[in-house]
């Protein structure tokens, strides 16, 4: 037997190996595509309710004797007015055959707390309205919406309640509008009324911080590490501990963060300030290891052309290889980022796990971040919450594939071709 | 045969010295670490010639190059004994600045290796970098004359600011003695300049030295024993970190007189 028979056997058995090979990689792909997809479609069909809000018509007649103000009205006045009463009064002349005390209070319940105050914005905008009758659309409570969304299967209605809601949908009195308001606001015990933005704004705040602080510092102590640090036992030594850090569970950076920079600096609870400082912690090994890497991935020869026409050590550094490695610093930072943004643990240790109603207006102001406003309503019991969890987890995704995309148009903005 | 070979090669052969030295070694040493790279090496490099520099591989040519404009000193472990000095200046004194030796002692590396930016910025870094130019057009002239310095004006007038690394190789390394040249440097240490080059492109650089050398001083590492004979004065011999021999160039390929050399040069070894 020669050689080439020889070869032409073992041909056959290596295109099958390759052939097997190809097809679990293959395989591989498939799955952990299947998985993001059904997780997408998941989040995506829990979600939509949460996008949709139902109001009702009430014909509301803006009484002064009721709202006890007169034609000049000033703000205060329009703060102590009675709007709940009007809305009382026609949901009154809607059932007048509701007598009883606790009916009345329960008819009151289908309409959402926040209806009286949109009435007072109503007529603070409008100031010509007092003393007239208008249809105004307002928000329903959450138990209604959740009743009518769901084909009338769920949500806390009682048999009265169900008889009302059948007569306003006989007149026609329901629609069900895109639910801006959940983008417009901070979050809320009532679900119709809780919005995201308080979280997103929170979010922005804390990886705003995390960023200015990350980057810069760990793109430096990578240079350094790399470009200039002499080869010794202390230089070893750092490595291994920012090699340790990267898996340092995340929690103890909420402890040292509560520990140090609220206790003992004394800076906010619950600010994206001390968020982002923690979690800049968290990020900078992660920084620090990728950038170390792109930044030894840079050719020498790079180096000797700049060394050779005399440029110094950190022109060398600053002009050549940091733009070279700025690829993969960019990737590095936006995996240290994406991490920093889907974390929750050291959060919850300095306090950005509080309820949050107002939207943060700066880095100092309380706040709470996408990822715990999720956990947060994941734990709340009305059932409208359910879709608001998943609409919160769409809204992630979102900030993380923009915040993706971002890094890509960066990358490929400094890429250059060797 | 083999012992006399042993012993004839703790002694320089030939003329180590000129009379007008550029650049003048003395005594000189290199280690890596424990390891010694170069013995005892005593040499002149004359101005306004080349001299070539020749060696089976790893004979410590390249380390020597590299010594002459510092180049060595990024390289932690490596400690450099001896006097090396550029114009009567011991280069290696504590208060002697490398970057401004570099600006005066220019260097051209084996592979092509110019940035990944315009050809424009390429030759215009180094200017820069020393605050050469006053201003735009004074910048302009000096990469229009160093690029027809380097003969590559004629083929990239026309792509100035399209990227450096889409030239050819030989156009590359071209780019990189324009590059070098720049800053008007006294001396430019080669480095197997043709080295990754093929025979057509090796010929221009080889033209391109030889009109250099007019205005430089030129060291050159080379591999190829024809590169040598046709573009140095002067050509020394480097075997296990000594230099063998050293001498003019005619003499050293026509008439050797250690063994070494000779087997050398005529391909019976190395």
């Amino acid at each position: 037997m020669n050689n080439t028979e020889q070869i032409k056997k073992s041909l056959k058995k290596r295109y099958r190996q390759e052939k097997r090979f190809r097809l679990l990689s293959l395989l591989a792909v498939l799955t952990g595509f299947a998985c993001l997809f059904i997780l997408l479609v998941d989040m995506i069909i829990k979600a939509s309710p949460a996008f949709i809000q139902t109001e009702v018509k009430l014909d509301i007649y803006f009484s002064p004797e009721k709202l006890n103000i007169s034609a000049n009205f000033d703000l205060e006045a329009l703060q102590n007015a009675n709007f709940r009463g009007l809305i009382k009064q026609s949901l009154h002349q809607l059932f007048p055959t509701v007598r009883k005390r606790s009916d009345k209070r329960a008819l009151m319940r289908l309409i959402s707390v926040d209806a009286e105050y949109r009435l007072r914005d109503k007529l603070q905008a409008e100031p010509q309205l007092l003393g007239e009758t208008v249809p105004i659309w307002l928000l329903v409570d959450d138990d209604v919406d959740t009743y009518l969304k769901s084909d009338k299967q769920f949500g806390r209605v009682s048999q009265e309640q169900i008889a009302w809601i059948t007569e306003l949908e006989q007149q026609d009195r329901f629609q069900q509008r895109f639910n801006y308001w959940f983008f417009q606001t901070g979050d809320s015990r009532e679900p119709e009324l809780a919005g995201i933005l308080g979280a997103v704004m929170g979010s922005f705040y804390t990886l705003l911080v995390t960023l200015l602080l990350s980057f810069p510092i760990g793109v430096m102590a990578a240079v350094y590490l790399e470009e200039f640090a002499p080869r010794n036992r202390w230089i070893d030594f750092i490595e291994v501990n920012i090699n340790n850090l990267a898996a340092v569970p995340s929690i103890v950076f909420g402890l040292l963060g509560l520990a140090v920079f609220i206790n003992f600096f004394g800076l906010p609870r619950s600010a994206p300030l001390v968020g982002g400082i923690v979690l800049a912690l968290m990020t900078l090994p992660t920084i620090i290891i990728a950038s170390r890497s792109a930044i030894k991935a840079v050719s020498p020869s790079m180096r000797e052309a700049a060394l050779g026409l005399g440029a110094s050590k950190i022109q060398v550094a600053f002009h050549h290889v940091v733009p070279l490695a700025m690829p993969g610093i960019l990737t590095g930072t936006i995996i240290g980022l994406a991490q920093a943004l889907g974390e929750t643990a050291p959060l919850l240790m300095i306090g950005m796990v509080a309820f949050i109603v107002d939207i943060p207006q700066g880095a100092t102001d309380a706040a709470t971040v996408l990822p715990v406003q999720i956990y947060l309503w994941a734990d709340s019991p009305e059932r409208a919450f359910v879709a608001k969890t998943a609409a919160a987890i769409l809204v992630l995704l979102l900030f993380l594939v923009a915040m993706n995309g971002l890094a890509v148009w960066l990358r490929k903005k400094f890429e250059r071709r060797w | 045969m083999t012992t006399n070979i042993e012993q004839q090669i703790n002694e320089t052969w030939g003329q180590p010295f000129v009379e007008d030295a550029k650049i003048s070694i003395r005594n000189m040493d290199v280690f890596y670490a424990d390891k010694q790279a170069i013995f005892d090496v005593n040499l002149d490099i004359g101005k306004h010639e080349v001299t070539a520099l020749i060696g089976p591989s790893g004979c410590g040519k390249s380390t020597f190059l590299r010594c002459l404009n510092r180049m060595n000193d990024t390289i932690p472990i490596c400690r450099v004994a001896g006097d090396i000095s550029l114009d009567g200046e011991n280069i290696y004194d504590t208060h002697k600045d490398p970057v401004l030796l570099r600006a005066r002692v220019g260097m051209v590396f084996q592979k092509p290796n110019p940035f990944p930016k315009s050809v424009y910025e390429n030759v215009a870094y180094g200017p820069r970098l020393h605050g050469l130019a006053l201003n735009r057009a004074e910048l302009d002239d000096i990469v229009v004359t160093s690029l027809k310095k380097a003969g590559l004006y004629n083929e990239v007038k026309n792509r100035l600011h399209s990227v450096a690394t889409g030239l050819s190789g030989g156009q590359q390394q071209r780019l990189c003695i324009a590059r070098t040249i720049a800053i008007s440097p006294e001396v430019i240490l080669m480095d197997e300049p043709a080295s990754s080059l093929d025979p057509i492109a090796t010929a221009i650089i080889e033209e391109l030295i030889d009109e250099l050398r007019k205005n430089y001083t030129i060291a050159i590492v080379t591999h190829s024993m024809q590169q040598a004979a046709r573009v140095s004065q002067r050509t020394a011999y480097f075997h296990l970190g000594r230099i063998i021999e050293v001498g003019e160039t005619t003499q050293i390929f026509t008439n050797p007189q250690h063994e070494l050399t000779e087997n050398y040069i005529t391909g019976r070894f190395g």
